[in-house]
């Protein structure tokens, strides 16, 4: 097994030449080769920068390596060079689909450090932020998987939700896609006035054309069932095996979900379900992605109907220096976990910080499950892992 | 003048500048096309589409091409240049030269061959060496993925396309388009999609297939293969690719309606002009 990782490394690293020595027997009764092919990084599927290095006999995928680091920007080891607030700006440039997640896991994970106590109405805040910035990426998913899939209308359809999502998060955290806006100790400002009944108005309106707009649209499509129905097929037990959290995961029928299981925040006083699917295909990925997004519907409701009074910043003096030790914060991203942990030294500056990104660690689907498939089905099972480019090179 | 007039009825006069003229028109009615196309998805899919160049955007289709000839014509430096450049002409003069069977009204057609269906097949199936000779000398992977993908489904749908017209072809007991469109004048009800309705449906996916648009649009592979066969080409030897897409579009929809459609024959003989 270990030799096998090898060979998949140095192919990886070394590219055609290692791939044709690792592979001498791949040739057909005729006597013919596959064919090795770079796809990426500049390819419009590859969500973002992912190149691909595949062995094709004709269609058929022999071999599949991904290849990451085409936007590494070394956040790590400018977390370790910045002030305890200061790191913030650079979680939220990790999943840029979804950067409010990022942004409290981080702060999760310094508050542990602090023993710091957070006002309710802050954890409030924090979670329906973060349930809207679940739909805010889960949406337009589904939007992209669509759109690999040749259908250019849902993209359009998803991208107006989004934008609608985008003017709450402008209201409220004064950006559109950086926000900065959960904070150590609290969040940056209290929502403005009004804004929870707009909001509840908008939530209303998209529970109503959550069906009509994609449900229908897609899900009885015959185009749609036969490019995903079976494709990209993974066990429970090989999911669990890899490591796989979030809708990967949950597709296969591992009910996991971190909001759940290790509840942080506000989550411990919402009543919701873990959306879980037998299947463990890109349609299941793509149903269990409707069904979070019904859920976190669901979570909003409850979080406006029973939002606590008071303050959103807790007092933690203006400089935070944690004593030694270290912290881990674990969160629910719209991909799966996202877990950081920062060691402290005792200064002002963070001695080391890990981010535990999903889609690093979902992108091994890709080698284990693209083999045998067709080249035009690499794009659903991208659409299934769904990964983000800044978030899988950290 | 009366010098120059006295000639345009004489051969190869006529024959040139009646093809030319056809040409022209249905060059035009590609980018009609193309705009409507992009105007109508674009209210269904919440835009605006084009509305820039001219009044509410009409001017988009010159402007589109202007830009398209002023581009500069690149070729990968290890692609096979003559059969690279030769590739867009391949494909676009057999989508063209089958204009010249179309009947357009009584006596209205370029040349009236006794064989214009057979021709028709013939030369259709000629596009295919386009798209081979498209992808093979380019060389690079996707585009020869995609001239494999199109090869295979362009001579795979040859085959429906040719038996699904072999009904028509004994209804009329011809194989000229003229004498086809005549067999079927008298009325709506002696139009040929009537007695040949599921080979009319055979004839007109093949017939897309043979386009390929969209439910076949295999060999371009967006997602995947980000255009196929013609990924490397740029200005004008890829306009020129779209021209023969474009062509070869109208040209289905012009023999369907000649072959099932009764041609230039009106609905009703009272609406006749």
């Amino acid at each position: 097994m270990l030799s096998e990782e090898r060979r998949i490394e140095s192919a990886a690293l070394s590219g055609r030449a290692a791939g044709r020595l690792a592979n001498p027997d791949v040739r057909d009764e005729f006597g013919l080769e596959t064919m090795d092919m770079s796809m990426g990084p500049q390819h419009p599927a590859m969500h973002g920068l992912l190149r691909l290095i595949l062995e094709l006999d004709g269609e058929t995928v022999v071999r599949c390596d991904p290849v990451m680091g085409y936007l590494h920007r070394s956040k790590e080891k400018i977390s370790e060079n910045r002030m305890y607030p200061a790191v913030i700006p650079i979680t939220d440039r990790i999943d840029y689909m979804n950067n409010i997640a990022m942004e409290y896991g981080y702060v999760l994970a310094v508050e542990k450090l602090l023993d710091a106590e957070i006002p309710p109405r802050a954890d409030a805040v924090r979670a329906l932020m973060n349930e809207f910035g679940r739909i805010m990426s889960h949406i337009p998913s589904i939007g992209f998987l669509m759109l690999e899939l040749g259908a250019f209308t849902p993209i359009l359809y998803a991208f107006r939700e989004r934008e609608r999502i985008q003017n709450f998060f402008e209201a409220v955290t004064g950006a559109r896609m950086m926000f900065h806006y959960i904070r150590i100790g609290g969040v940056k400002a209290d929502l403005p006035e009004g804004m929870p009944e707009q909001m509840w108005e908008y939530i209303e309106g998209l529970e109503q054309r959550l069906q009509p707009d994609f449900v229908d649209l897609i899900e009885w499509n015959e185009i749609f069932i036969s490019r995903t129905r079976g494709i990209g097929k993974i066990t429970p037990e090989k999911a669990v095996e890899m490591g796989l959290t979030g809708v990967p995961l949950r597709c296969t029928g591992v009910p996991f979900d971190v909001r759940k299981h290790y509840p942080y925040g506000w989550y411990k006083n919402l009543d919701f379900d873990v959306i879980t699917d037998e299947a463990g295909d890109v349609e299941a990925s793509y149903r269990v992605r409707i069904g979070e997004v019904k859920q976190s519907i669901r979570m909003i409701k409850q979080i406006l109907e029973d939002l606590p009074e008071g303050e959103v910043m807790a007092d933690l003096g203006r400089r935070i220096r944690p004593d030694e030790g270290d912290g881990i914060g674990r969160v629910e991203s719209a991909r799966g976990e996202f877990a950081v942990h920062v060691v402290s030294d005792g200064s002002d500056t963070p001695y080391r910080v890990h981010y535990r990104t999903p889609c690093t660690v979902n992108m091994q689907l890709l080698q284990e499950i693209v083999p045998g498939h067709y080249l035009p089905d690499i794009m659903p099972i991208m659409g299934l892992i769904d990964p983000v480019s800044g978030a899988w090179d950290k | 003048m009366g010098t120059v007039l006295q000639y345009l009825d004489q051969e190869p006069f006529r024959f040139l500048l009646s093809f030319g003229a056809i040409l022209f028109l249905v060059l035009n009615l590609a980018a009609v096309l193309t705009m409507a196309e992009r105007k109508t998805s674009a209210y269904i899919q919440l835009r605006y589409g084009p509305n820039r160049v001219g009044p509410r955007g009409l001017l988009q289709p010159a402007a589109d091409v202007f830009k398209l000839f002023s581009k500069e014509n690149l070729s990968p430096n290890s692609a096979d240049r003559w059969i690279f450049l030769a590739a867009p002409i391949a494909l676009f003069i057999p989508a063209a030269v089958v204009w010249l069977t179309v009947p357009f009204a009584p006596g209205a057609v370029v040349a009236d061959l006794n064989i214009a269906v057979v021709f028709f097949i013939a030369v259709t199936s000629i596009g295919a060496l386009g798209v081979i000779m498209a992808g093979y000398g380019s060389r690079s992977n996707f585009s020869l993925l995609g001239a494999l993908r199109g090869a295979a489904q362009m001579i795979s749908y040859e085959v429906p396309m040719l038996l699904s017209l072999l009904g028509v072809i004994m209804l009329a007991g011809s194989l000229s388009l003229v004498d086809i469109v005549n067999a079927q004048a008298g009325g709506f009800w002696r139009w040929y999609f009537l007695p040949q309705f599921p080979m009319f449906i055979a004839f007109y996916v093949a017939g897309l297939a043979e386009a390929r648009r969209v439910p076949f649009d295999l060999p371009e592979g967006e997602s995947e293969i980000v255009g196929g066969f013609m990924v490397e080409y740029s200005g004008m030897t890829w306009a020129l690719i779209q021209a023969a897409e474009f062509a070869s579009m109208a040209l289905i929809s012009a023999i369907t309606a000649t072959l099932f459609f009764g041609g230039w024959q009106p609905p009703i003989d009272a609406l006749d002009l």
